[in-house]
């Protein structure tokens, strides 16, 4: 895999990263909470 | 254990919709295990909407297989609510919550050993003319504190069935189950004579509530009698008002009676209680004076003034201790795949920024986090054997009494004890307290409690602080309780300063059950820790994951020219700018930019610091093995070639996660539970600039004193 690829591709996997925690935050300010990470109650938080 | 004569004869015709279960109890009780006992894995927990109360369902099996919906409801002991908890408790049986189909059938769960306290709660519930079945839990150590309890008498008394059982061990569960499956259940027999005084408040409310708010005449009847008790004040969100019809009413009998001058709802009350005590004599039997029970024998030294103290430093020390000897070799097993992996992946991939995101990224920070699952996992392993023995109870009671000195209510130590988990259940168990400046000290206080998300920062700068295998784990023990100490100390500090300054109020009391002692249910156990294991590697797999790679990504953008070193490449990325950006501001607690790039990213979460600390130490790293995160802080310097991680510079970062607000999930939660933005700003000022102005302090002096 050339360097020019690893670098787009690392680039992609960033944009997702930053994309998915911006839409969990938004998440998280109409549902404020741990969202079920430290085991207290949640909205749904199936065992 | 044979069934009794009613139960064993029916049975449920397989195919027919079989009703949703309540389970309802006293606190204390056994209902969470027997919940866990009856519906294992097969439970979702949620919350009422629009109170921070838990809704948890589960399923079990009827006898022919059938599903059946069990609803645990949280504990109470009345239906008179003096909490938001059981408040929703008592809506939900009166099927005043839209919500929450009000549940067909309602075990009530009885503590054996307190069979009179826990029979008042019954006594209203079986007002509410629904079929259902008491379980009467803890026969075992009913029968050892000399008690005998005639369940077949009670049966007869209530008209309900009633299944003696020991939820811990699992005994009393194929019959509970039996009972559950019959389609015919009978309804109670218990006939209670309102005071005829009272009677006629008491119909016409009820034919109000039947025409007016549409209850059906029972559920109106036991409604009208919780009305005049005047204890039905406490009202939460979900729950359906009165019609104004029923509050006039109502109105008009409360004045009436204060014009006659007579307490008619203690009247009520008391009533109660005699039909309670004729049936609790009835139904057990007293084998004498047996003197000291087991547990009181245990209670006189682990709740003594000197000796319960002593315990309590022994059962502490204990529990760090197996933290720290325990979990070396899983860790040190996590630490060596973690490094080989990165290896792996070194060799196997050409150069590039795909191989440095997973490698210095995905792999450097994930790992410097799950590398701490053993030590949590142990944590909780003993917060639960604690739980589940019943010294918990014993704990809370021997800190009441420092806590009553600095003014905080007794119910504050479940919450303050949650926060030691997380601040956010923590935060949200304070709602049990009535009084709202007591409520306001214990939430502004509760982040202060060293909590899970510190463990993996405070055992990283140990680590550092205190490397090798020749350094004595006591040393290594007394520097972790010295933080959980630490962040206690000021927790109570705080709420001493806060109780005298912004929310004065009268001293609270305290009232509390201490649960007799048992072994402890390894099921419940083993269930609360992998619970919490399988919590933290999820959040290592998608947040700290998911930051680890913006991370990565802000350390190696702009990128340097080819000459440039790692140290020079982190220095000019984002990261380095940010960090650089608040270094004046840290310098004077011994903390330097890459350091601030940590305690900017542990906003997030405070455990993010660590895999920040993995990113930042390893970014650009062209080694062929990607050393240990503890050797890579020993290694890292000052630019004039200082060490940069120096005992005290360790010792003082620990200070400031003790102290330091570096929660955002905790800011969001105060801000709901407070209902503003101005607590929960002013609790990030306080704590962030306690921690600063600590930092400050025992770093220069540190320094001045030559460490």
């Amino acid at each position: 895999m050339s360097p020019e690829i690893q670098t787009a591709a690392a680039l992609v996997i960033v944009a997702l990263a930053a994309l998915w925690l911006t839409l969990r935050a938004v998440a998280k300010r109409k549902n404020p909470g741990c969202g079920g990470e430290c085991a207290c109650p949640t909205q749904k938080l199936k065992r | 254990m044979s069934l009794p004569a009613h139960i064993a004869s029916a049975s449920a015709s397989p195919g027919t919709r079989l009703p949703t279960y309540a389970l309802v109890g006293n606190p204390n009780c056994g209902k969470s295990t027997l919940f866990n006992a009856l519906t294992g894995m097969k439970q979702k927990v949620g919350n009422y909407p629009g109170v921070t109360v838990e809704k948890k369902v589960g399923t079990t099996f009827s006898q022919h297989g059938q599903p059946i919906t069990v609803i645990d409801l949280p504990g109470a002991y009345s239906l008179a609510a003096r909490s938001p908890d059981e408040a929703v408790t008592r809506d939900v049986l009166l099927g005043r919550r839209a919500d929450t189909q009000q549940p067909d059938r309602i075990l009530c769960i009885i503590d054996a050993t307190n069979l009179e306290r826990n029979l008042y709660l019954v006594h209203q519930i079986l007002d509410l003319g629904r079929p259902v079945i008491v379980v009467l839990n803890m026969m075992d150590l009913a029968e050892k504190a000399g008690l005998n309890i005639r369940a077949a008498r009670l049966e007869h008394e209530l008209g309900v069935p009633v299944i003696p059982c020991e939820a811990v061990r699992g005994k009393g569960l194929v019959e509970l189950r039996v009972a559950m499956s019959r389609h015919d259940l009978p309804l109670s027999r218990h006939a209670w004579e309102v005071p005829a005084p009272i009677s006629a408040a008491v119909a016409e409310l009820q034919a109000s509530l039947t025409r007016n708010d549409l209850k059906s005449p029972l559920i109106a009847r036991a409604e009208a009698l919780l009305l005049l008790t005047d204890q039905d004040s406490i009202r939460v969100a979900g729950s359906t008002p009165l019609s104004p019809q029923t509050a006039e009413i109502l109105q008009g009998w409360k004045t009436k009676w204060e014009g006659q001058g007579t307490d008619w709802a203690a009247v009520l009350v008391n009533s109660r209680y005699d039909a309670i005590g004729r049936i609790a004599a009835d139904v057990v039997l007293r084998a004498g004076d047996q003197g000291p029970t087991t547990s009181d024998k245990i209670d006189a030294v682990v709740t003594h003034p000197v000796w319960g103290w002593v315990t309590l430093g022994a059962v502490m020390t204990l529990l760090f201790l197996s933290i720290f000897t325990f979990a070396e070799y899983p860790m040190n097993w996590i630490d060596d795949h973690m490094a080989s992996l990165g290896d792996w992946v070194k060799g196997a991939m050409p150069p590039g920024d795909l191989r440095d995101l997973v490698t210095d990224g995905a792999i450097a920070g994930v790992g410097g986090v799950i590398i701490f699952l053993p030590q949590i996992l142990i944590l909780f392993f003993f917060i639960g054997l604690l739980e589940s023995t019943g010294y918990m109870a014993r704990a809370a009671f021997i800190m009441d009494r420092l806590m009553s000195k600095v003014g905080l209510n007794g119910k504050s130590f479940i919450p303050l004890l949650s926060s030691y988990a997380c601040a956010i259940p923590g935060i949200m168990a304070t709602r049990t307290i009535e009084e709202p400046k007591d409520r306001l000290v214990t939430i502004l206080v509760a982040p202060l409690m060293s909590c899970s998300a510190r463990l993996p920062v405070y055992l990283l700068m140990i680590a550092a602080l205190l490397p090798g295998d020749r350094v004595p784990t006591w040393s290594k023990v007394g520097l972790m309780l010295l933080m959980y100490m630490l962040g206690t100390v000021g927790a109570f500090a705080f709420a001493w300063l806060f109780k005298r300054t912004l929310l004065k109020g009268a001293p609270p009391l305290m009232i509390m059950e201490l649960p007799p002692y048992r072994l402890p249910a390894v099921r419940d156990v083993a269930f609360h820790m992998f619970e919490r294991a399988w919590i933290f590697v999820r959040r290592a797999g998608t947040v700290i994951l998911g930051i680890s790679i913006i991370l990565w990504f802000l350390s190696a953008y702009p990128k340097a020219p080819d000459t440039a070193t790692p140290t020079e490449q982190i220095a000019q990325s984002f990261a380095g700018r940010a960090g650089h950006l608040i270094e004046p501001a840290i310098r004077p607690l011994g903390f330097d930019w890459q350091i601030g790039i940590g305690l900017i990213t542990s906003f997030a979460a405070r455990e993010v610091f660590v895999s920040t600390m993995s990113v930042v130490f390893n970014a650009g790293s062209d080694d062929a093995d990607t050393a240990p995160l503890r050797q890579a802080l020993l290694a890292a310097h000052w630019p004039d070639g200082r060490r940069l991680f120096t005992p005290l510079v360790c010792l003082t970062l620990m200070v400031f996660y003790v102290f330091a607000m570096q929660c955002v999930s905790t800011v969001v939660v105060v801000r709901r539970e407070t209902n503003s933005w101005r607590w929960p700003l002013f609790q990030i000022g306080y704590m962030t600039g306690t921690a600063w102005v600590v930092c400050f302090l025992v770093f220069q002096v540190g320094r001045a004193l030559g460490y």
